[in-house]
């Protein structure tokens, strides 16, 4: 079986990670930027994935899981303060929250 | 795992216990004093065991973290400053109708994940400390749920905290898939075996917008104001001392793995980035009305300024660093703590009107406050002189000119705005009391806003802040005076370093 | 020991003085009185026990030293010394700090404690500088003076206090920046040569410096020194400072703050870079003289009062940095006097315009006349003072500039003969600030109470002094003469 180079993987996995910046700079719902994270911390975890297996090494595998285990608990936060600020704003757009600027009205 | 590990490791554990103790406390009654008890126990428990810990150090536990003078040192740093931030805490929670309890496992599991920080040696560990920190504080910013900004703030924070992580982790696998070793010792020794960094220097890049972002050094520097204001004030100050302290003290240990010239590229990105901030955060504050804001402003060019002491890559310089960080700990938290114990149940001491005439009506937390600020702004006779004086002194050994004079001109810049603050509580209370026109430095807009209430009517400050506010001025002008002590014992913690 | 208390005393003072001042109005008053006129008893006493042969015939320059250890890390030790030329600034520090307490007895009626606190600790600041001879501690002093003062002048100042009390706060501030810049620089280049990092002053002697180092750290000295004294360009705090100020806090400020700048030009800048500072000296001379011309035309341009006296001084300080660069013994004589003399009769002058401000509210030229014939006893001292500004021969200012004049002549005819015409120029503003004020018709129909015994007694201290200084000035000649004869070999090696 002819392993696939490291370079090209890990321009796969770059090319992910782009992605997800590009719609978190692109999108203004917190959900999807949200998903935007999640895909660029996914990318970092595939990036780990070849690294470890260009090494032969578990190193990688064992850094993706924890990888995971912490979107997920970004996650969980992340969407328990998107219910509570649905609660208070009608809306998800995050340009809707402006209330922290500048000292005097806020 | 064997004793000894569990030995040096022990300030870990304990924090950790106690923050499961708390959750099964909580489970079985809910007591607010109870578990700010155990929690702050917690923590004094865990102070107590760096010595033991100190003794068997340095420790290697294979292959995650190093228990040496260094990592004990800041953890102790870290936990002092959770104590103190815990005993601010009490008290303003306590003014809150809400679920207190659960605070206090949030801030023992963030304090764990900066001890994990401090003393990591390791991509997994760094990746661990960095996130348990940074997930409970997205919880702890949000966690005043009567305000209305606390669900923006934490959801501010939590997307570019988020990214800032994506981007260190990114670049840690990048380094990782050049090296082909997790641990900081040997990437280093294989680094520089290497003709260049190939992959590794834009891992590092990357990895270094993680980092930046923690310290909030400019250009990642967006989210502190809006932070610093929007989270609840013992919160504010434990975002502006232990996170950005654990940080630091991983960064100084990632980098003094490396030779001086080997990381070179690296090196003057951090020197552009110590001199933005030092200039753009100094600059920025003079606008700002809001004292956390501002103080959100003063803290990015702090943040500078430990920079151009990490520059000098030298023992001498981190000793600077160490120094100043601790100075820089001190100085936020009192300034913090003196608006925390001037809030109230419903609003918070945050404008600049809340510290009118301050000195006339509460002397004593005026004068505190005005010792921080002047700390802060590197006046003598107060810690933050001796800390400027230790960066100077480093920045110049190192001959960092441009940096050392972008120190300089961001200092005489940060005065006006401190001395701003100073001037507005030495005012007289109502404007008009004054027989001469110009009652303060601040617009005229301002005097037609009637002070916050809760300071019109002085309050008995609480046991809790008081016990610590007096230790922070203690050693506000102590260590100004007499800082040859903590000296010496920095230089024998952080020698094993390099 | 006694170097520390001459210290501790204004430090515990003051101190004692504010805590005080929550029971009684007058406690801080007699309290700073009290501290002051022991540490002038102290100083005096110092100086007449040295007076003699000790200090004038040893080798060992200093009458007095205390060190202590004090940050070793970096090698900077609690390090004072004493000798002539600060024996004589300090006792003026003192005696100038009594007058200060009494003329502003009355001026200061709200929060007199907390006053008198930051003008002992002033005071505590500037007898640090004159005893500092460890360069850190130098620089800890030099910052230390400043907090008190800007509250000094912010806190009791006239209407535009806050923003002159900024101004002079970051004018000092950020040069201060530069001078800790320089100390830092000179002893790591010391440490590159002899291996030992110190900050004390007699090992930093004769490091030697490439060329370009001399001058930037010279450089980062002077710009500290200069905006204190102050030298043209970097001057425009002074006149807001001085104007904005409550009465104490100029007379603190010209009489002694302005002569911190005067002695560290003297006792740091040129002996610790000489080459540099020899090839600064034509540019350092034009400055000086500049100030002269400049500061006696704005005085005579000015309409408020204490404006006018505080470009007077910039004028009169002009000398001090033309003779400190002439470098030689009859010029560096002259510049001891200046500033001795400066502070009284500038000083006095300030005390004047406050004592004036007091009774008219006003300090406005253009609305005072005729003040004789309402307040001679007022009148008398201003016409004195103002002679005493112009350099009236028989009064100390009038032998400081003929001093620091004939010093300059040999290393330079034009600037000299320049400089000599400030001299007239500051005979027009002396004479028309009498004559605008004092003589004339009493137009606005003024009427108050003539200088009470305490003024009184406050400006007869400074006639005194200045008559003593004229008739008889081999006293201090002399005590400053040794040190300046160890500068100026310092020079030569």
């Amino acid at each position: 079986m002819n392993p696939i180079p490291m370079e090209q993987s890990l321009m796969v996995a770059a090319m992910l990670f782009s992605l997800g910046l590009i719609g978190l700079l692109v999108r203004r719902n917190v959900i999807f930027m949200l998903i935007s994270i999640e895909i660029m911390l996914n990318a970092a975890g595939l990036a780990f994935v070849v690294a470890g297996s260009h090494w032969q090494a578990a190193d990688g595998q064992v850094m993706f899981l924890f990888i995971i285990t912490m979107a997920a608990a970004e996650v969980a936060i992340g969407l328990a303060l998107v219910l509570r600020l649905q609660s208070d704003l009608p809306t998800l757009d995050v340009d809707a929250m402006d209330q922290l600027k500048g000292g005097d009205d806020a | 795992m064997n004793t000894t590990d569990l030995i040096a490791l022990s300030p870990l554990l304990i924090v950790g216990l106690s923050a499961v103790a708390i959750l099964l406390l909580i489970s079985l009654r809910r007591n607010h004093r109870a578990v700010a008890t155990l929690a702050l126990g917690g923590l004094a428990l865990a102070m107590a065991s760096i010595p033991q810990a100190a003794a068997v150090a340095p420790h290697h536990i294979a292959p995650l973290m190093m228990a040496d003078g260094y990592a004990l040192f800041y953890s102790a740093l870290l936990l002092a400053a959770s104590f103190v931030v815990g005993l601010l805490s009490f008290d303003y929670l306590e003014q809150r109708g809400e679920q207190r309890e659960e605070y206090y496992v949030l801030l023992l599991l963030a304090t764990l994940g900066g001890l994990v920080l401090v003393g990591a040696n390791h991509f997994v560990s760094l990746f661990l400390g960095l996130e348990i920190l940074s997930v409970a504080i997205y919880v702890m910013v949000a966690y005043a749920r009567s305000s209305p900004l606390a669900a923006e703030t934490g959801i501010k924070y939590l997307i570019l905290a988020g990214t800032s992580s994506a981007f260190m982790v990114f670049g840690m696998a990048l380094v990782y898939a050049q090296t082909g070793t997790l641990e900081f010792g040997p990437m280093a020794a294989q680094l520089m075996q290497m003709e260049d960094f190939g992959l590794a220097l834009p891992g590092m890049a990357m990895m270094l917008v993680g980092v930046g972002f923690k310290l909030a050094v400019v250009p990642f520097h967006m989210w502190t104001p809006e932070v610093y204001q929007g989270a609840p004030v013992p919160v504010t100050a434990f975002v502006a001392t232990v996170s950005k302290g654990a940080m630091f003290a991983l960064l100084l240990r990632f980098f003094a793995a490396f030779e001086a010239d080997e990381a070179q590229p690296i090196m003057n990105i951090l020197g552009l980035l110590a001199i933005a901030s030092m200039l753009a955060g100094n600059l920025l504050a003079l606008l700002e009305d809001n004292v956390k804001r501002l103080l959100a402003y003063s803290s990015i060019a702090h943040l500078g300024y430990v920079l151009v002491a990490f520059l000098a890559e030298s023992s001498f310089g981190d000793e600077a660093v160490t120094f100043y960080l601790v100075a820089y700990f001190i100085s936020t938290l009192a300034a913090f703590g003196v608006i925390s114990v001037l809030s109230d149940g419903k609003s918070e001491a945050d404008r600049m009107e809340d510290f009118r005439g301050l000195y006339w009506r509460r002397p004593m937390l005026a004068t505190l406050m005005t010792a921080a600020l002047l700390s802060l702004a590197g006046i003598p006779l107060t810690t933050g002189f001796v800390a400027k004086f230790a960066v100077v002194a480093a920045g110049v050994k190192a001959a960092l000119w441009v940096p050392v004079f972008a120190l300089a001109l961001g200092s005489a810049i940060g005065l006006y705005y401190y001395l701003r603050l100073v001037v507005v509580m030495l005012s007289p209370v109502n404007p008009t009391d004054d027989s001469n026109s110009e009652a303060t430095a601040t617009d005229d807009a301002m005097s037609t806003r009637a002070p916050n209430p809760a300071i019109l009517r002085p309050k008995k400050v609480p046991i809790g802040p008081a016990f610590a506010l007096s230790i922070l001025a203690i050693f506000l002008l102590g260590l100004g005076v007499l800082p040859t002590p903590l000296m010496d014992f920095i230089k024998s913690s952080v020698s094993e370093l390099r | 020991m006694t170097l520390l208390l001459l210290i501790a005393i204004p430090l515990c003072g003051g101190f004692l003085a504010w805590l005080l001042g929550r029971f009684h109005a007058d406690a801080p008053r007699w309290i700073s009185l009290a501290a002051l006129g022991v540490g002038f008893i102290l100083a005096l006493d110092l100086g007449l026990e040295h007076w003699g042969a000790a200090g004038l015939a040893n080798d060992n320059l200093w009458l007095l030293e205390y060190s202590h250890a004090w940050i070793p890390r970096f090698g900077i030790s609690f390090h004072l010394a004493l000798d002539g030329l600060n024996l004589l600034m300090v006792v003026l520090t003192f005696l100038i700090g009594i007058l200060a307490v009494g003329c502003s007895w009355k001026e200061i009626s709200t929060r007199v404690g907390f006053f008198h606190f930051n003008l002992m600790w002033v005071l505590a600041g500037v007898v640090g500088v004159f005893l500092a001879i460890d360069l850190f501690l130098f620089y800890f002093f030099w910052e230390l003076m400043l907090v008190p003062m800007y509250f000094l002048i912010g806190i009791w100042g006239h209407e535009k206090r806050i923003r002159a009390a900024l101004k002079f706060f970051i004018f000092t501030q950020a040069s201060g920046l530069l001078l800790l810049l320089a100390i830092v620089a000179l002893a790591f280049s010391h440490q590159s040569t002899s291996g030992v990092l110190s900050y004390n002053y007699m090992e930093l002697l004769g490091t030697p410096l490439s060329e370009a180092a001399g001058m930037w750290m010279m450089l980062g000295f002077f710009i500290a020194f200069a905006v204190k004294l102050p030298v043209v360009p970097l001057h425009t705090w002074l006149p807001d400072a001085h104007t904005e100020a409550p009465t104490a806090g100029s007379v603190i400020l010209a009489a002694l703050m302005l002569k911190t700048g005067a002695y560290g030009l003297i006792r740091f800048v040129v002996p610790l870079f000489p080459d540099a500072a020899m090839a600064f000296a034509p540019i350092a001379m034009t400055l000086g003289v500049i100030g002269i011309l400049y500061g006696a035309i704005l005085a005579f341009a000015q309409t408020d009062l204490k404006r006018l006296v505080a470009y007077t001084s910039v004028s009169h300080l002009g000398f001090v940095l033309l003779g400190v660069f002439a470098w030689n013994e009859l010029a560096l004589q002259g510049v001891v006097m200046q500033m001795i003399c400066h502070s009284f009769s500038t000083g006095a002058l300030f005390v004047l315009v406050g004592a004036l401000y007091e009774r008219t509210h006003t300090r406005d030229l253009s609305r005072l006349s005729g003040l004789w014939a309402v307040a001679p006893k007022m009148g008398a001292m201003a016409m004195f003072f103002a002679m005493a500004s112009l350099g009236l021969p028989g009064l100390g200012n009038f032998l400081a500039e003929i001093l620091v004049l004939a010093g300059a002549y040999p290393v330079s005819i034009p600037l000299t003969a320049l400089a000599t015409v400030g001299l007239i120029f500051a005979t027009i503003y002396s004479v028309r600030l009498v004559s605008r004020a004092f003589h004339g018709v009493n137009e606005g129909s003024w009427e108050f109470s003539d200088l009470s015994l305490r003024e009184a007694a406050v400006l007869g201290v400074m006639v005194v002094g200045l008559i003593w200084l004229g008739l008889y000035p081999q006293p201090v000649l002399d005590a400053a003469a040794p040190t300046l004869s160890h500068l100026l070999s310092v020079m030569q090696r």
